[in-house]
């Protein structure tokens, strides 16, 4: 297989800076990212969707993602649905709390004291369990790394998408400009095994490109004969390297 | 809301440290060093492209503090036809005051306060020069 980014779920919080929601948002993601499921989650900032560059852009389309919003203006699910994919899940900070019977204080937009990480906490285990109703987990919703106390849980190696992109290329199929995850890592995989260009190597080709990405069965003859034409270019490019 | 004050946008900086740091500097700017001469707004709504939040960086002074290169709060403000008075990077800061690290990314250490509060006299002093030359006013 290629050497791509671990394959897990994407969270993006609204962040509100404006809102105590926005700010629970962000930290329940770090709290799910660090403390509950640092083996299946990434993130990445929300504002990096127009920011960003395709890389960015790509990232719902490779991770199956779940949205964390403050409020009704659901920004993180309209940004990610906008610029990149349908998400897979939604959690709405101020409807959950509102079900929970928590009343929200002001002082929390900043900085959480105690009862603020509980409520933090609980928010997390919910992403959680949403996150293990994606992959599948085994796992109940106890955390698997244990914290210092409030305040003092973060580490800063967990993993943020901005810094492992989601490889994406854009090629010509059948007249039109696609984007494909993952290609270039694809091609280099093939080339580093020894495969070359006229070796009947397009069907192979795009049975590993649709892995990772989705090719509408119309497309597949005029796909397969897109790659075998660019992987011909990336070896010509290799060889004079 | 008050509309007639100075917008301070912070980036959104869920992945790193310098991200929480600009985001608590923000804070201190508009709760505790100018809380009467400025507001801030989610970023989130910018990258939106909300109509309420595009007016008000139109139509007010806006100050970005941004945590890393991709510099998300500069480059949404600037994309919504924003009135970008000043922007920051809380790096420019640190590079000033290296021995302020910060290490955490959800809420701020010690350092991460210190290096905030550093950068928020920056931002409050930018306020003021905008006061006094009357950058201000809409």
């Amino acid at each position: 297989m290629p050497s791509l980014p671990k394959k897990r779920v994407g969270l993006i919080a609204c962040g509100g800076e404006e809102l105590v929601e926005g700010t629970l948002s962000r930290v329940a993601i770090r709290l799910v990212l660090e403390k509950y499921r640092p083996e299946d989650t990434v993130t990445l900032c929300l504002p990096l969707f127009l920011a960003g560059e395709k890389g960015e852009r790509a990232f719902a389309r490779f991770y199956p993602t779940i949205a964390v919003d403050g409020c009704r203006k659901e920004c993180a699910r309209r940004a990610t649905e906008t610029f990149s994919a349908p998400v897979a899940g939604v959690v709405r900070v101020d409807t959950l709390l509102a079900e929970m019977g928590i009343a929200l204080r002001p002082a929390w937009r900043r900085a959480l004291d105690e009862d603020g990480w509980a409520v933090a906490e609980r928010l997390a285990e919910a992403i959680a369990a949403q996150v293990d109703g994606i992959v599948g987990s085994r796992r109940g919703t106890q955390p698997v790394v244990m914290s210092a106390g409030p305040g003092e849980v973060m580490a800063v190696d967990a993993p943020c998408a901005c810094a492992t992109q989601v490889p994406v290329s854009r090629i010509d199929i059948a007249g039109q400009e696609m984007e494909l995850i993952a290609l270039m890592a694809i091609f280099d995989e093939f080339y580093r095994a020894g495969k070359r260009p006229g070796d009947g190597l397009g069907q192979a080709l795009l049975e590993a490109v649709r892995i990772y990405n989705t090719i509408p069965d119309e497309l597949l003859p005029a796909t397969r004969a897109a790659l075998e034409r660019e992987y011909a270019e990336f070896c010509a490019g290799r060889s004079q390297a | 809301m008050d509309d007639d004050k100075i917008l301070v946008i912070s980036c959104s900086g869920v992945g790193k440290a310098f991200g929480m740091a600009s985001r608590e500097a923000m804070y201190a700017v508009i709760e505790e060093l100018r809380p009467e001469a400025t507001d801030t707004l989610c970023l989130a709504l910018l990258t939106m492209g909300d109509e309420e939040a595009k007016a008000r960086v139109r139509s007010r002074p806006t100050i970005t503090i941004d945590g890393c290169p991709k510099m998300c709060a500069r480059a949404n403000v600037e994309a919504s036809g924003g009135n970008l008075a000043a922007g920051f990077r809380v790096v420019d800061t640190y590079r000033r005051v290296r021995e302020l690290k910060p290490q955490s990314v959800a809420m701020p250490d010690e350092a991460g306060r210190q290096l905030a509060r550093v950068l928020a006299e920056e931002v409050a002093a930018e306020v003021d020069r905008l006061h006094a030359t009357g950058e201000d006013e809409s």
